[in-house]
């Protein structure tokens, strides 16, 4: 029998490191669901992305039950990360108003297609660049378009 | 410690910029709602005047409205705790809350459980694994050592089980207080309980040392159980694929892998010492 889904939540958590705080707690907890077990299957099944925002899609049902898909790290997440300047140690510093390359703009683009409604690669750069503009991080290097 | 909830109102557009802007300034995790998106950040991490610098940012790029404010640490699990149903392990164990009827001796071991946001009601694969396991060792008189208790139901079934002496710890204050609550539901006086990790253990050794926790954990603690092993290492928390490794680091650690059993992809293993 197919079970009757209550509802849907679209979180972001860092892998390996879901407890049952905020938001995690009041969100799942007062559907009724067991949030021990949702974090012990999160953290095992983020374990590889240890630290890093994950964002995941949560299906609920009216039986108390769960499932969940962990999607690709967002596009803002990568962005940052690629415009993060490493000086000496590894510390990294941000600067001010950061950029990125073309290329960096393309990797981007091939980790997050299985997510975005894009064809091409370059639909999916482009979205990527149009993240980039709303951040105000520039893109440096000869524009592919 | 207590989480602060930012309620952020913004273009969709810019809701997942603003996350992983917010997530620079430690915030750890985020809801998206229909309107924007909620954040969370732990008190004493928080800097006001780092989320101030970023909301003026976008303010000049984008229309959005915040408001903070503090929730309160309760048990949030409530709700499932409140009807979860008994379970048993093996025909064995019979494992029930306060409100629920005792099983009248049907079982060979009954366990009660109030679990308030600690993790091991026995209803998760690896709980009932580590049982199930335990209940295979002879724990006669033996010394038990549980790392990262939960609600510390392993270690009240090695007191039923015979153990002379347990000694459990975690890393979570709710989990300490659930242990010693646990304790007295159980009658379990051999329990001894502390907030802490193995790093903070003085050290001593224990016939068996029982670890139900997760792979990267356990890979990096495995060299220590080591130390406080003198005979059997019980591990769970992890998925089948991941037991290679589990295996390769405890063996190089002197232990054997004496049995295995899996459920739902989820792994448990016996480890003895040579």
């Amino acid at each position: 029998m197919a079970k009757d889904i209550a509802g849907y939540l679209k979180l972001q958590a860092k892998g390996g490191q879901a407890n049952p705080a905020p938001p995690i707690g009041p969100a799942l907890g007062s559907k009724g669901i067991n949030i021990m077990e949702f974090c012990k299957q999160f953290n095992a099944r983020t374990q590889d992305k240890m630290g890093q925002v994950v964002p995941v899609l949560i299906t609920y049902y009216t039986d108390k039950s769960f499932e969940f898909v962990i999607k690709t790290p967002p596009t803002a997440i990568l962005l940052i990360e690629s415009s993060k300047v490493k000086k000496g140690s590894d510390q990294p510093n941000r600067t001010k108003v950061g950029s990125v390359t073309w290329d960096q703009v393309k990797a981007i683009a091939e980790t997050k297609m299985p997510d975005l409604n894009c064809f091409t690669i370059e639909s999916a750069m482009k979205m990527v660049a149009g993240t980039a503009a709303n951040m105000g991080i520039t893109i440096t290097g000869d524009s592919p378009f | 410690m207590d989480y602060l909830e930012l309620t952020l109102t913004v273009e969709p557009d810019f809701s997942e910029i603003l996350m992983a802007e917010l997530a620079e300034i430690a915030f750890d995790s985020f809801i998206e709602t229909e309107d924007g998106l909620q954040a969370y950040v732990l008190e004493g991490d928080f800097e006001e005047r780092k989320l101030k610098n970023l909301m003026e940012v976008y303010a000049e790029k984008t229309p959005l409205i915040y408001s903070l404010k503090k929730i309160e640490k309760q048990n949030w699990n409530k709700e499932w705790e409140s009807n979860f149903s008994p379970i048993e392990v093996l025909d064995q164990v019979f494992i029930r809350a306060t409100f629920h009827p005792s099983s009248e001796g049907k079982y060979k071991h009954e366990i009660i459980i109030t679990p308030k946001m600690s993790f091991g009601t026995g209803h998760h694969e690896t709980t009932s694994q580590m049982m199930q396991l335990q209940l295979e060792i002879d724990h006669q008189n033996k010394s038990v050592l549980d790392v990262g208790t939960g609600t510390g139901i392993l270690a009240i079934l090695a007191t039923k089980l015979g153990a002379a002496r347990i000694h459990a710890f975690d890393i979570d204050e709710w989990s300490v207080e659930n242990t010693i609550e646990n304790i007295g539901l159980n009658n379990t006086p051999n329990i001894s309980i502390e907030l802490g990790t193995i790093a903070t253990q003085k050290q001593e050794t224990f016939d068996i040392v029982l670890a139900n926790i997760n792979r990267n954990i356990l890979l990096e603690e495995i060299p220590s159980y080591a130390k406080f092993s003198n005979e059997y290492l019980l591990v769970s928390g992890f998925y089948e694929n991941d037991v290679v490794d589990i295996e390769a680091k405890a063996e190089s650690c002197g232990f054997k892998k004496i049995k295995q059993i899996s459920k739902n992809n989820w792994a448990a293993v016996v480890f003895k010492k040579h």
